[in-house]
């Protein structure tokens, strides 16, 4: 019982983790980036890296976010910038780069699966059980994260200029803002977020140039489903990551991994614009 | 302007064969395709012939995602999923029951009766009145996903991730696959084209170009698209059958995610929409990447990636649509390539004016978004061989108003009825079925159709379009006839609406509505944009429609010196109440209608917010 | 003297269809311009054609005699020009202060502006930290002008600013725009419907007719009768 709860909790925590960068370039730039789950890929080759460099494993996240930064920023630049008034082709051409980004990866570091130590093993007693100490550490690891988002987003005047971009973008260009450059910065965070969740879940799970994919559609499904909010992402995350904790160890592990996307679609059905404003 | 109660019938001969030309060309081209194919095996060695006969089933899917994603505009990743239920349809029963025609017979039903029924609740999912593209491409997503986990888990019944093998299968030479293969691309090609250039086929087109002005054609697009989405998954489906019987094997990947994502990459590569594109490209793709990745594996695939990007960023008319650019830069722009049309105008009886019905009738209706109030108990009638015009200052509710009326789902209160038939809860184009026709302010065409295509459109509704021919006659009632040819327009019907100026696409779009021979007019400010010689026009033609046509027609416009002109009667608006009604002579000098406009005086001390 | 704004045949539209033909017009520095006209003319066109919403298919928009015709949006501002649109003019999730700042190109200067903000309209400075869409109507035009004025623009074009406003608060706008101008030189592009409240506080006039400007001249005696002429329903 307790230690499906924690398998709950840290599993909506470690979608958390993998959504929020997505979450944060369809909020600003309404645009889904299908490139996303490459950019975990690179995340997780960069800790990689990191660690063949003999990095101490803290530093892994910090390093994957640069390079999944300057990366996505470049894309951005390159080639995101045309799309923004087709949205429909935007998911092709960032699904192709996806391709693209994975295809680099393979042929520099090969198709082989590599596995990376985890930084901190063993495990904690809590609440009774032995639980996964990694795991565990996810949770305030999304916690961080998301604090630090909110920070940026209500803090700073950056966070406020996204914020008018969001909300308004013609407005906000006739008050200065530059919403290019919005954009851009904003493409280059989501990206290398989603290089810090790849980073953080290579001890979970092995590393391979298309690792990204499985977390592609879930992450997709339950950005549409929190329609733009971070607070409701991680109240998405909490519950469809439940149902899916639930269906895998109840009905088929199998079946378990449809949830997220079949629930969501039924809820989009429901409400097409989400459910940030419920 | 031509005195619409003497128009006549034909004036431009017909051309010997003029629709059946392309018919002919494609023919030919089909034809010279078959010899190919027959002589085929002859020239090529056994390994390439294998490969184009696995290349030419995944050709049929790929022709399938063009005519959802290039000619409809639904993007779709879901199309695997369908090859893969008729593939695994086969496998399936073949390893259950064993190989016989009978049980071949029991295949093929179950292909497509499991096909239909897939289809037709994905389509139900994805297709409803207020869908968004991007929900139904989310949905195509889903599907594939979905139906590969289920194969994953269905034990040896499924054959889980390593697929169904070893069963028996039809026992066809390869030289006799690669014939029957290529002839079925090639019979899919010809019946594809020859449906979409029929007059049928245009509504895909429209629905692609302008969704919106389809519905307010009277177009339920929501069923169109299910039942397109329908015969592509079957055909699909058929092909994935041929595709597993041949190689005697079915696995999961010829029905996920990453299948569906290709067969979008080969249309986009070779140019969506052009049909002929999709085959070409899933042709290139398939052969290339048998040779190449074995001898290139990673580059290949990073080859076709930077291709895909760079044709969706620069090119997203893929190949072909970048060869007809070129080809079009070289002819002269908007030339008519197409057959030459005869207009004919459609018999009605008269219309009498002492029979002027009531065919508005607006009783208490209100709109409100949360507690903001857009429109507040407003009530009129208003009848046939009435020019209603609607007046009032920004934010009155006006557009509001007209969008009431036009769709039943609207309004927050309050009742409609149109020709005396409420409009309940009707979605617009069922109102459209009760003579209603709604002209939008910005002008709201088909783009990348003819002229001509567009009429044919608008008058879908009232003639069942063929699904083979293209018809060479056009026939519209006098009054669409009437704007046609005295816009200009009767000397552009084989150019595309987009390279229309700005004046002829508001006429374009009037005649698409008169087409439907509506009873009731609503125009959204028609006139914005035209010279000063289109809206003399245009009020001529207002005129007309109302004297000797006897509509109702309800116009908001800011205009005042055209509506002075043109109107019977106004209605003045302000912040959602009606604050007049009544002849032009009553309204015009009123003052409250002067205050409503010019602001208040100081002395005034009628605030309106605190 | 070089024309604080200055406007060269300028057309321009939407779509394939003009709104504004062949404009030209001039406003020296610290002058008020009132463009008048009914609904639907082209008024509000031709403030976001200045503004580069709308592309310029013919002309030059000049501002202190710089051609900023191609220039996007966002670098208007810097040029010192501020604008208060019609509609959709306030964030109305983010609070009055918030709004207030956006006014600003960064937070240095902010809290000294305030004070001038509480000279104008103290209403505002006691809702800081309200969500900007709880404000009644007409403190949210006093919002969006303050939003305007708090950066001392060198011109500032308004868009039907006294829509939906109580007479008193057209009064106090027009106090503040007038003591602005004097004070510091702002040049003023004002679209109004409200007569009264915009010959009171403009030099000069310029009615608007269909995309174009078919009547202009001083404001004095005969204006309102000359205006009215013109606006006749």
């Amino acid at each position: 019982m307790i230690t499906l709860a924690l398998d709950i909790i840290t599993t909506a925590a470690i979608l958390f983790i993998v959504a929020a960068g997505l979450l944060i370039v369809f909020g600003v730039m309404k645009i889904v980036n299908f490139a996303h789950a490459s950019f975990i890929t690179v995340g997780a080759y960069a800790a990689l890296m990191a660690s063949r460099f003999g990095l101490p494993p803290v530093l892994a996240p910090f390093v994957a976010f640069l390079a999944g930064g300057l990366i996505g920023a470049a894309t951005e630049r390159v080639v995101v910038r045309r799309l923004y008034r087709r949205p429909l082709d935007a998911i092709l051409a960032t699904w192709g780069l996806g391709i693209v980004i994975g295809q680099l990866v393979t042929l520099v570091f090969g198709r082989e699966v590599q596995f990376v130590p985890a930084p901190i093993s063993g495990t904690l007693e809590a609440f009774g059980v032995d639980y996964s100490l990694y795991r565990l550490l996810l949770v305030p690891a999304a916690l961080v994260i998301a604090g630090l988002f909110a920070g940026l987003l209500n803090g700073t005047r950056l966070g406020l200029s996204t914020r008018a971009v969001i909300m308004n973008e013609n407005l906000a260009q006739g008050l200065g803002i530059d919403s290019t450059r919005v954009r851009l910065i904003t493409f280059g965070i989501g990206c290398g977020l989603a290089a810090v969740a790849g980073a953080l879940i290579t001890p979970l799970a092995s590393v391979d140039p298309n690792m990204g994919l499985a977390w592609l559609i879930g992450a997709f499904m339950l950005v549409m489903v929190s329609g733009g909010s971070l607070l409701t992402l991680g109240l998405s995350c909490f519950v469809l990551g439940g149902l899916q904790v639930l269906a895998s160890t109840f009905i088929s592990p199998i079946l378990g991994g449809l949830t997220i996307a079949v629930l969501a679609a039924v809820a989009l059905r429901l409400r097409p614009q989400g459910f940030a404003r419920a | 302007m031509p005195d619409l109660a003497t128009v006549h019938d034909v004036t431009a001969p017909t051309p010997l064969s003029s629709s059946s030309r392309p018919l002919l060309r494609v023919a030919i081209a089909a034809l010279v395709a078959a010899a190919a194919i027959v002589a085929g095996p002859f020239v090529l060695d056994t390994y390439t012939v294998n490969i184009l006969v696995r290349a030419f089933f995944v050709a049929i899917a790929a022709l399938t995602v063009d005519v959802l994603w290039g000619v409809s505009g639904t993007l779709t990743f879901g199309q695997s999923a369908f090859f893969g239920i008729g593939g695994y349809a086969l496998a399936i029963v073949f390893t259950q029951f064993g190989f016989g025609p009978g049980e071949a017979m029991l295949a093929i039903g179950a292909a497509v009766g499991a096909t239909v029924v897939v289809a037709g609740l994905v389509g139900w999912l994805s297709f409803y009145p207020g869908s968004t593209p991007l929900y139904a491409s989310v949905i195509s997503l889903v599907l594939p996903i979905v139906l590969v986990q289920i194969l994953y888990s269905g034990g040896t019944f499924t054959g889980s991730s390593s697929g169904l093998v070893g069963f028996e299968s039809f026992d066809l030479t390869l030289e006799a696959w690669f014939r029957l293969s290529g002839l079925a691309v090639i019979a899919t090609l010809v019946a594809t084209t020859i449906a979409l250039r029929s007059d049928a086929g245009r509504v895909l087109g429209a629905m692609r170009d302008n969704d919106e002005r389809c519905s307010y054609l009277g177009i339920d697009t929501a069923r169109v698209r299910i039942g397109l989405l329908v015969v592509a998954a079957v055909i699909a489906a058929l092909a994935g059958f041929g595709y597993v019987g041949f190689g005697a094997v079915a696995a999961p990947e010829n029905a996920g995610f990453v299948f569906g994502t290709q067969l979008v990459v080969m249309v986009a590569l070779g140019g969506r929409g052009s049909l002929i594109g999709a085959v070409i490209g899933a042709v290139v793709i398939e052969v290339a990447s048998a040779y190449l990745s074995s001898s290139l594996p990673f580059v290949w695939e990073l080859i076709v990636g930077v291709a895909f990007v760079a044709v969706i960023v620069v090119l997203p008319g893929g190949l072909l649509g970048g060869l007809r650019d070129i080809g079009r830069a070289v002819r002269r722009r908007g030339a008519a390539a197409s057959a030459p049309v005869m207009l004919r105008t459609l018999e009605q009886p008269d219309a009498a004016p002492e029979r002027d019905a009531i065919v508005v009738e607006v009783s208490g209706l209100s709109k409100h978004f949360g507690s903001l109030s857009v429109l507040s108990k407003i009530s009129f009638t208003a009848r046939q061989g009435e020019l209603v015009s609607l007046v009032g200052p920004n934010g009155a509710g006006k557009t509001t108003l007209i969008r009431c009326l036009a769709d039943g789902r609207e309004r927050s209160e309050g009742s409609v009825r149109i020709a005396g038939h409420s409009i309940e809860r009707l979605p617009a184009d069922r109102i459209v079925g009760l003579g209603l026709g709604r002209k939008f302010q910005a002008a709201s065409v088909f783009e990348t159709l003819s002229v001509a295509d567009c009429l044919r459109v608008a008058r879908v509704r009232r003639e069942r379009p063929s699904f083979l021919k293209t018809s060479p006659v056009l026939t519209l009632p006098a009054a669409a006839r009437a704007v046609v040819e005295s816009s200009g327009l009767v000397e552009r019907l084989g150019d595309e609406a987009q390279f229309l100026s700005h004046g002829l696409k508001q006429a374009l779009e009037l005649a698409m509505v008169l087409a439907l021979e509506p009873k009731v007019l609503l125009l959204d400010e028609p006139t914005a944009g035209l010279t000063r010689a289109e809206r003399q026009g245009f009020a001529e033609i207002l005129t007309g429609l109302v004297a000797r046509e006897r509509l109702c027609v309800l116009i908001i416009e800011h205009d005042l010196d055209f509506v002075r002109l043109i109107s019977s009667r106004i209605i003045v608006l302000h912040q959602g109440r009606i604050a007049l009604d009544g002849s032009v002579a009553d309204v015009v000098d009123a003052p409250l209608v002067r205050e409503i406009y010019t602001g208040r005086s100081a002395s005034d001390g009628c605030g309106v917010t605190p | 003297m070089t024309a604080a704004l200055e406007l060269i045949g300028v057309t321009s539209g939407y779509g394939s269809s003009p709104v504004v033909h062949g404009v030209s017009l001039q406003i020296a520095p610290g002058e008020i311009l009132a463009l008048v006209g009914k609904n639907g003319m082209g008024k509000s066109s031709l403030l976001k054609t200045i503004l580069a919403f709308l592309p310029v298919w013919d002309g030059a928009v000049r501002i202190d005699g710089r051609d900023v015709t191609r220039f996007p949006p966002h670098r208007k501002r810097a040029l010192g020009l501020a604008y208060a649109p019609q509609e959709q003019a306030l964030f109305q999730d983010l609070s009055v202060r918030d709004n207030l700042r956006l006014g600003l190109a960064d937070d240095r200067s902010f809290e000294a502006r305030l004070a001038d903000v509480s000279g104008w309209f103290p209403v505002l400075t006691a809702r800081l930290s309200q969500r900007a869409g709880t404000l009644s109507g007409g403190e949210q035009k006093m919002l969006i002008v303050a939003r305007g004025l708090i950066a001392e623009p060198r011109l500032f074009l308004m868009d039907e600013v006294t829509e939906g406003l109580q007479p008193s608060v057209v009064d106090r706008l027009a106090d503040v725009l007038a003591t602005t101008r004097r004070e510091r030189g702002t040049a003023m592009l004002v679209v109004e419907q409200h007569l009264p409240f915009v010959l009171g506080l403009a030099d000069r006039f310029a009615v608007f007719k269909r995309g174009e400007v078919v009547d202009a001249g001083p404001v004095d005696a005969g204006s309102a009768a000359r205006i009215d002429e013109h606006m006749r329903l």
